[in-house]
């Protein structure tokens, strides 16, 4: 612990110096609002105030657990969720999961800060603890900017505001350069499902939705309203993708071979099937960018190697 | 008490028709557009393009799988009802349910990976336990009450559905979506290779109940009535009970578990021929299949989003004509 602790010193120190550059550059009219004490409201239009940095802090989700790590402030965790697989937080206090956080485990680290998500944590769960005088602050991004401003904002509510606004700065680059290539360029169909068995994709309004866009090709789900549309195989092969992801949670990786043998299916057909970790994709932290990262080299490799498809050849119809 | 209470002889082919009505209409409806001609192609003259292998392996055994696990549950829900003088009896009622949910989330939480093909196997022999157990619990030396059936039915459904509570709390999260959209009931499993699979133990089960029809009519009028009759009566009922837990199992083992089909389609069928089993048993099954068919075909074309699971749909659409049935024929059941 301590020598996380030092460590996590060190990293805000290595990054202070650039930081401060960089803070100076932007010079952001908010810079007054950073100083404790604070009043921040959170994406749910409560507001907390603090006095000074919040020191026992618990995370309602990985992707906040994920950030409060990016922001060297893990030395102020006291509580994490079961999901929490950042092997530094494996020692921490498990307070249950997601939607099913314990409130009573929760109290008892007497947690200054309890960060949680609007879509993800039980409403009426957070209330209670509000109501036992324990501040909620709720993080709800809807995209990858989100993501980005989240970041800056856990960093000015847990007094690492310098930190947070250069990890988003680097995000932001290094989403910009997954991103540069190829204007202009053919856009494949793309296919994000989060499980093969039944086939379950992720539509608009998704995090993947949004990948796929950013990447440079076009969700091959869209024509599927919901956010999650269940797709039969009959579904799968009129959508047509060049490419599938699959958001690979345990055991349901793979498609089974009675539905990969529509080879109508470009994707199929080329062996365009590519297997992401789930959790990159589905929890909207920084990690989101290295998703951005791999379906963009994926797509390239799209461009790079696609095959001449004969014009008749795979199936008459639409 | 048997034969035609009500309607004549023309019930049966309308019945027919619109089983074979719904099963053209559910091979007709889907994401792809395929032309009568093409359709036509692809069954008399063996085509192999796109849209001739999307109707022959994807879209006719879905709609054959359909009209199987329909008519099953509605024949199954007719000998339960018969076999406990119940009206409220259903194929599910006696833990068969929750037998082959067990089974099938056995394999799908915990056990390989991809874990499909033991999926059906193990869901069916979790049936079979459950009823076979529910059954030798309800045996005394004296025989078997219906009383004592239901008891011991829901005592063990009561046990079987907190340890699918249990199962699903602790699985992995990952797999938990596969395993509920089965236990919400689920035809889009219908391969040519599963309709092959559960047709013989279908085809046994529904004759096996046919060959019991008189049986099951003195059933109705209590254990005493029906052996002054010079029936055995507890070699009926042994017989009835297990080859309607069959007939629930080998369908709950494909298609998951499909609500309200085996308890109000039955009711339905009265409606139509009367109580006498020997026209109630085909009346309900063909009944029962072209019910299924028509929800499955709704749940494909109503959902933008891809696909609703049938077993909505079925108690969706299917409540309140059947109300409207039930209500127009006056308490005839």
């Amino acid at each position: 612990m301590g020598r996380v602790r030092i460590a996590a010193a060190r990293l805000v120190f290595a990054g202070f110096l650039p930081a401060l550059l960089l803070a100076s550059v932007i010079d952001r009219p908010a810079g007054a609002a950073d100083r404790f004490p604070l009043e921040l409201k959170d994406d749910r239009g409560v507001t907390v105030r603090f006095a000074a940095p919040p020191r026992r802090v618990v995370s309602l989700a990985p992707s906040l657990t994920e950030i409060v790590f990016l922001l060297g402030r893990d030395g102020s965790l006291v509580g994490v969720t079961r999901f929490c697989d950042v092997p530094a937080a494996a020692a921490l206090p498990k307070i249950g999961g997601v939607s099913d956080p314990d409130v009573e485990r929760i109290v008892a680290l007497s947690p200054d800060l309890v960060l949680c998500t609007t879509d993800g944590n039980p409403r009426d769960k957070v209330r209670t603890l509000e109501e036992m005088g324990i501040p909620c602050f709720a993080v709800a991004p809807q995209d990858l900017n989100g993501v980005f401003t989240a970041i800056e904002r856990l960093g000015i509510l847990l007094g690492a505001a310098d930190r947070g606004r250069a990890e988003a700065g680097a995000l932001r680059r290094r989403a910009r350069l997954a991103r540069s290539g190829f204007d202009g360029a053919e856009t494949p169909a793309v296919l994000f499902v989060v499980s093969t068995a039944p086939i379950i994709a992720a539509g608009e309004g998704t995090f993947m939705d949004e990948l796929v866009r950013l990447a440079g090709g076009r969700n091959a789900a869209a024509r599927f309203s919901g956010r999650y549309p269940r797709l039969s195989v009959e579904g799968l092969v009129a959508a047509r993708p060049d490419v599938i992801f699959v958001a690979g949670m345990s055991g349901v990786e793979r498609f089974p071979p009675e539905v990969t043998r529509w080879k109508e299916v470009p994707a199929f057909r080329d062996d365009a099937v590519i297997t992401l970790d789930g959790d990159l994709v589905t929890r909207p932290g920084p990690r989101l960018v290295t998703a951005l990262e791999r379906v963009s080299a994926a797509l390239a490799d799209w461009r790079a190697n696609r095959p001449k498809a004969p014009a008749a050849g795979a199936g008459g119809e639409r | 008490m048997t034969g035609g209470g009500k309607g004549s002889g023309a019930v049966f082919p309308v019945l027919a028709s619109a089983l074979l009505g719904a099963l053209a209409l559910s091979a007709a409806t889907g994401p792809v557009s395929i032309s009568p001609r093409a359709a036509f192609d692809a069954i008399f003259l063996g085509t192999n393009d796109t849209p001739a292998r999307i109707l022959l392996s994807l879209r006719l055994p879905r709609s054959l799988l359909g009209a199987l696990v329909g008519g099953a549950l509605a024949a199954s829900g007719v000998a339960f009802q018969a076999l406990l003088r119940n009206p409220l009896a259903d194929p599910y009622i006696l833990g068969v349910s929750g037998g082959a949910a067990v089974g099938a989330l056995t394999v799908a939480l915990f056990l390989s990976a991809d874990a499909s093909p033991l999926l059906p196997l193990c869901a069916f022999a979790g049936a079979a336990l459950s009823a076979l157990a529910v059954f030798l619990l309800a045996r005394r030396r004296s025989g078997i009450s219906p009383e004592r059936l239901i008891l011991m039915g829901v005592v063990v459904g009561a046990f079987l559905n907190a340890v699918i509570m249990l199962m699903v709390t602790l699985a992995p999260p990952g797999k938990i979506p596969g395993a509920l959209y089965w236990l919400m009931g689920d035809l889009g499993l219908g391969t040519p290779r599963r309709v092959a699979v559960l047709f013989p133990y279908v085809a046994l089960g529904a004759v096996l109940l046919y060959l019991l029809s008189r049986g099951l009519d003195l059933l109705l009028l209590g254990d005493h009535a029906a052996f002054q009759a010079g029936l055995s009566v507890e070699r009926v009922k042994t017989a009835t009970y297990l080859t309607a837990s069959l007939l629930a199992g080998s369908v709950v083992a494909v298609s998951g578990l499909i609500g309200f089909v085996g308890l109000i389609v039955p009711h339905g069928a009265r409606v139509l021929v009367g109580s006498g089993h020997r026209r109630l048993l085909p009346a309900a099954f063909l009944l029962g299949g072209a019910f299924l068919v028509l929800s499955d075909t709704l749940a494909r074309a109503v959902s933008p989003s891809g696909e609703l699971p049938v077993g909505a749909v079925t108690a969706l659409a299917g409540a309140p004509f059947f109300l409207y049935l039930l209500r127009r024929n006056g308490g005839r059941s």
